[in-house]
C-alpha cells in the first residue's frame, strides 16, 4: 500500500508569510492524482515536500502509513521525474537509468538486466550507449522516466515533466506516462499548470491556488461542478464567461438589466452572484432569438470550431460554436442558454451556489 | 536579367562578399596579431634557436650542449625539481581550497556567502609584492602571528619565512580568486534539479560531489589547475621575497643567472625549459577549452 496522506501541511520560508497552510489531501494507493495550478501556487513545493526535497514546516506527510517528515528522499520510496529531466550529461543513458541501482549497490549483472528491461519498455534499447546530449527532448524524457521506473518505487512524482516538450511530443508522452502508470500501478502524483494535461491524465485533480487547495475531484466533476470562480475560470478552454448579477424573483438580473431565467433559485433573492457560462455550452441563434441578444465583436477561426466574441451591451462573452454560421463583426445575434448550463457563484466569496436545478441534474446523472 | 537566372554570377558575388568579410575580420586582428608576432613569437623563436647554438672555435654549431650542461648541474636540477614540486603542491592546495569555497558559494545564499565571495576575490586586487610583505610581517620572525601565539603562551614558533612553506603560502593566497571564479562558474552550470535528482536517487553528499558535481565541472577544474600552474611556475616576486636562498624557484634562478651572474645564455636555457613545462600545461589548457567549444557546438 502506498497511500499518501497529507495532514495539515504548511510551508513557510524564514519569517515570510506562509506559502501554504493547512493542506489536507489523501492520495489512494495506485491512484493517479494531478495537482493543477498556476505558477507560484505551491504545487511544486507540495510535491517536493512529498519527495523530501523540501522540509515540511508544519503538519505531517505519510507514505504507506509511515510519517516521512524526517526521512531522507531516498528513504521514502518515491521516484521523481523533473521538469528539465535532470539527467547527468557525463553518464550514458544506461548509466543514468542504472544510477539509483548503483547507489543502492545492486550487483552489476542484475543492474544491467534491469536497465535493459526498463529501457526496452520505454523504447530506449538502441540508445543505451549514448549520452543525454545526443538525444532528443522526448528521448531524454523517456530516460528520466526509465530512471524512475527502474527503482520500482512505491510512488511516482512528476514535476511538470512535459513542459519542455513541443505540443505533439507532449501529447505522445502524456499517453506513455498514463500507459506506464496503468501497467505499473504505482501511486502517481503529477504536477502541472496545463489543464489539458491534468484533465487527460488524472484519476483525480487537485486544483491549487495561492498555497491552498481549491477543489479535489474527478476531472469531470471539476469541469462540471467547479467549486469556485477560480476553479471554473482555470478549468476549461476557452475560459468560462462570468457575468455579474443579482438573483431576483427566480432569475438572475445581470448588471446591464438583462433577465436570465434560472430554475431553482427560490430563497436566494437579493444574492449577488457571478453567472458562469461555458463558451462551448452556449449556442448562437438568429437575432431576437435565444435568452440574450448580443452583437458580434470578432470571430476566431479554430478549424474544427469558431470562437465568437460577442458583446452583451458592454459585457464580453465568448461562444464556441461548431456551426459554420455566416457571422461577421457587427452582426446582431441571439445567445441560447439552456438553464442547466448556468453555473452560479457567490458574488462576494466566489464559492459555488448549488441550485435545485443542479441538484436535480446531478441526481439524473447518477441514476 | 535577375541573379536567379545567372547562378555563376551569384556565386561569384557571394564569394566576393565572403572575401570582404574575411578581410575585414583579418584587419581587425591584424594589429594584435602583428604585435604578438613581433614582440613575442619572434623573440621566443630567436631565443630558442640561440639555446641550440653552441660556441666553438671560429663560430657556432647547432647542438644540445647547453641543455646537457643544465641537466649535468645538480644545483640547476635541484632548482627545477624544487620548482616543479612546490608548484604542484601549491596547485593542488589552491585548487582544493578554491573548490571548497566554490562549493560553499554554489549552495549558500545570503550576506555571509556574499562576504566570503568578496573575500575570496580580494587577493586578485592586491599586487604580489604587497602580499609578500604582508606575509613577512605576519608570518615572519617577530611577526604578528608569533606575537599572538606568545600572548596565549605558545612559544617556539618557527617561521615559514625563507623556507619553502613561505612562498607556498603566498602562492596559495595569490591563486585563489581566479580558480574560485572559474569553478563557481562551472558549478553554476550544474542545475539544482540534477543535485536533487541525485538525492532522490539515493546519493549522499560525497557521492553527489564525486559522481555528479566533479565530473560535470572537471573542465573548470582543469582550467583552474592550468591557470594556477602557469602563474606559479614562473613566479618571481613571491619566491624571491618569501622563499629560501637555495634551492630557488626557476623564476628567481633565471633572474639571478641573468642579472647577478650575467650569463644570458644559461638564463635562456632555463627559460626554454620553463617554457616547455608551461607549454605542456598551456597546451592542455587550450585543448580543454577547445573541447568545451566543440562540445557546445
Amino acid at each position: 500500500m502506498a497511500e499518501i496522506r497529507i495532514d495539515k501541511v504548511s510551508k513557510s520560508y524564514g519569517k515570510e508569510k506562509a506559502l501554504m497552510q493547512g493542506i489536507d489531501l489523501t492520495i489512494m494507493d495506485g491512484e493517479f492524482v494531478v495537482i493543477l495550478g498556476p505558477s507560484g501556487c505551491g504545487k511544486s513545493t507540495l510535491l517536493r515536500m512529498i519527495a523530501g526535497l523540501e522540509a515540511v514546516t508544519g503538519g505531517t506527510i505519510s507514505i504507506a502509513g509511515q510519517v516521512v517528515n524526517d526521512l531522507e528522499p531516498r528513504e521514502r520510496g518515491c521516484a521523481m521525474v523533473f521538469q528539465n529531466y535532470a539527467l547527468y550529461p557525463h553518464m550514458t543513458v544506461a548509466e543514468n537509468i542504472g544510477y539509483a541501482l548503483r547507489v543502492a549497490r545492486v550487483a552489476k549483472a542484475e543492474r544491467m538486466a534491469r536497465v535493459a528491461m526498463v529501457a526496452g519498455s520505454v523504447g530506449l534499447t538502441e540508445f543505451l550507449d549514448r549520452k543525454p546530449g545526443q538525444l532528443s527532448g522526448g528521448q531524454r524524457q523517456r530516460v528520466a522516466m526509465a530512471r524512475a521506473i527502474v527503482r520500482e518505487p512505491k510512488v511516482f512524482l512528476f514535476d511538470e515533466p512535459l513542459s519542455n516538450l513541443d505540443a505533439t511530443l507532449r501529447v505522445q508522452m502524456r499517453h506513455e506516462i498514463r500507459k506506464i502508470h496503468n501497467r505499473i500501478g504505482a501511486t502517481s502524483v503529477f504536477v502541472t499548470h496545463d489543464q489539458q494535461e491534468g484533465m487527460t491524465l488524472a484519476d483525480r485533480l487537485v486544483v491549487m491556488n495561492k498555497g491552498t487547495i481549491e477543489q479535489v475531484g474527478s476531472p469531470e466533476e471539476i469541469y462540471e461542478r467547479p467549486a469556485s470562480t477560480y476553479v471554473a475560470g482555470f478549468i476549461g478552454s476557452p475560459a468560462m464567461n462570468f457575468l455579474p448579477g443579482e438573483i431576483q424573483g427566480g432569475a438572475v438580473i445581470l448588471e446591464n438589466g438583462i433577465r436570465l431565467p434560472v430554475p431553482g433559485l427560490s430563497g436566494l433573492d437579493g444574492t449577488m452572484v457571478q453567472v458562469g457560462l461555458r463558451p462551448e455550452r452556449l449556442s448562437l441563434t438568429g437575432p431576437g432569438r435565444g435568452q440574450i441578444s448580443a452583437r458580434v465583436d470578432f470571430v476566431e477561426e479554430l478549424g474544427s470550431a469558431r470562437l465568437a466574441h460577442v458583446l452583451v451591451e458592454d459585457i464580453a462573452i465568448s461562444v464556441l460554436t461548431g456551426d459554420k454560421l455566416a457571422i461577421a463583426p457587427g452582426d446582431e445575434v441571439g445567445i441560447a442558454i439552456a438553464p442547466c448550463v448556468v453555473q452560479l457563484f457567490d458574488g462576494t466569496t466566489g464559492k459555488r451556489i448549488e441550485t435545485a436545478a443542479h441538484a436535480a441534474q446531478q441526481v439524473e446523472t447518477v441514476s | 536579367m535577375t541573379s536567379d537566372a545567372n547562378p555563376a554570377g551569384r556565386s561569384g558575388a557571394v564569394r566576393t562578399m565572403h572575401l570582404k568579410e574575411n578581410l575585414a575580420g583579418l584587419a581587425l586582428v591584424a594589429a594584435p596579431l602583428g604585435l604578438l608576432l613581433v614582440l613575442i613569437l619572434l623573440p621566443t623563436v630567436s631565443m630558442v634557436w640561440n639555446t641550440f647554438q653552441v660556441p666553438v672555435e671560429g663560430g657556432t654549431v647547432t647542438g644540445i650542449a647547453r641543455y646537457q650542461a643544465f641537466f649535468a648541474d645538480s644545483y640547476s636540477v635541484a632548482n627545477l625539481r624544487y620548482t616543479l614540486i612546490w608548484t604542484l603542491i601549491s596547485c593542488v592546495t589552491a585548487l582544493a581550497i578554491s573548490l571548497g569555497i566554490s562549493l560553499y558559494l554554489r549552495f549558500s545564499e545570503g550576506r555571509i556567502a556574499t562576504m566570503i565571495h568578496a573575500l575570496s576575490l580580494f587577493p586578485l586586487f592586491v599586487p604580489a609584492i604587497i602580499i609578500s610583505y604582508a606575509l613577512v610581517r605576519f608570518l615572519g620572525p617577530n611577526g604578528l602571528l608569533q606575537l599572538l601565539l606568545e600572548q596565549v603562551g605558545i612559544t617556539g614558533y618557527r617561521t615559514p619565512y625563507l623556507t619553502p612553506i613561505g612562498p607556498f603560502i603566498g602562492f596559495v593566497w595569490e591563486n585563489i580568486p581566479l580558480p574560485v571564479l572559474v569553478i563557481t562558474a562551472g558549478l553554476s552550470q550544474v542545475s539544482d534539479h540534477a543535485i536533487e535528482a541525485a538525492r532522490d536517487l539515493g546519493a549522499g553528499a560525497w557521492r553527489i560531489l564525486f559522481e555528479i558535481l566533479l565530473p560535470q565541472v572537471h573542465r573548470s577544474l582543469l582550467i583552474a589547475f592550468a591557470l594556477i600552474f602557469l602563474g606559479v611556475i614562473g613566479a618571481y616576486t613571491v619566491p624571491y621575497l618569501l622563499g629560501p636562498p637555495a634551492p630557488e624557484m626557476m623564476g628567481v634562478f633565471m633572474q639571478r643567472t641573468l642579472g647577478n651572474l650575467q650569463r644570458p645564455d644559461e638564463a635562456q636555457v632555463q627559460a626554454v625549459i620553463l617554457m616547455v613545462l608551461s607549454s605542456i600545461v598551456g597546451g592542455f589548457y587550450i585543448a580543454t577549452m577547445l573541447r568545451g567549444e566543440v562540445g557546445r557546438k
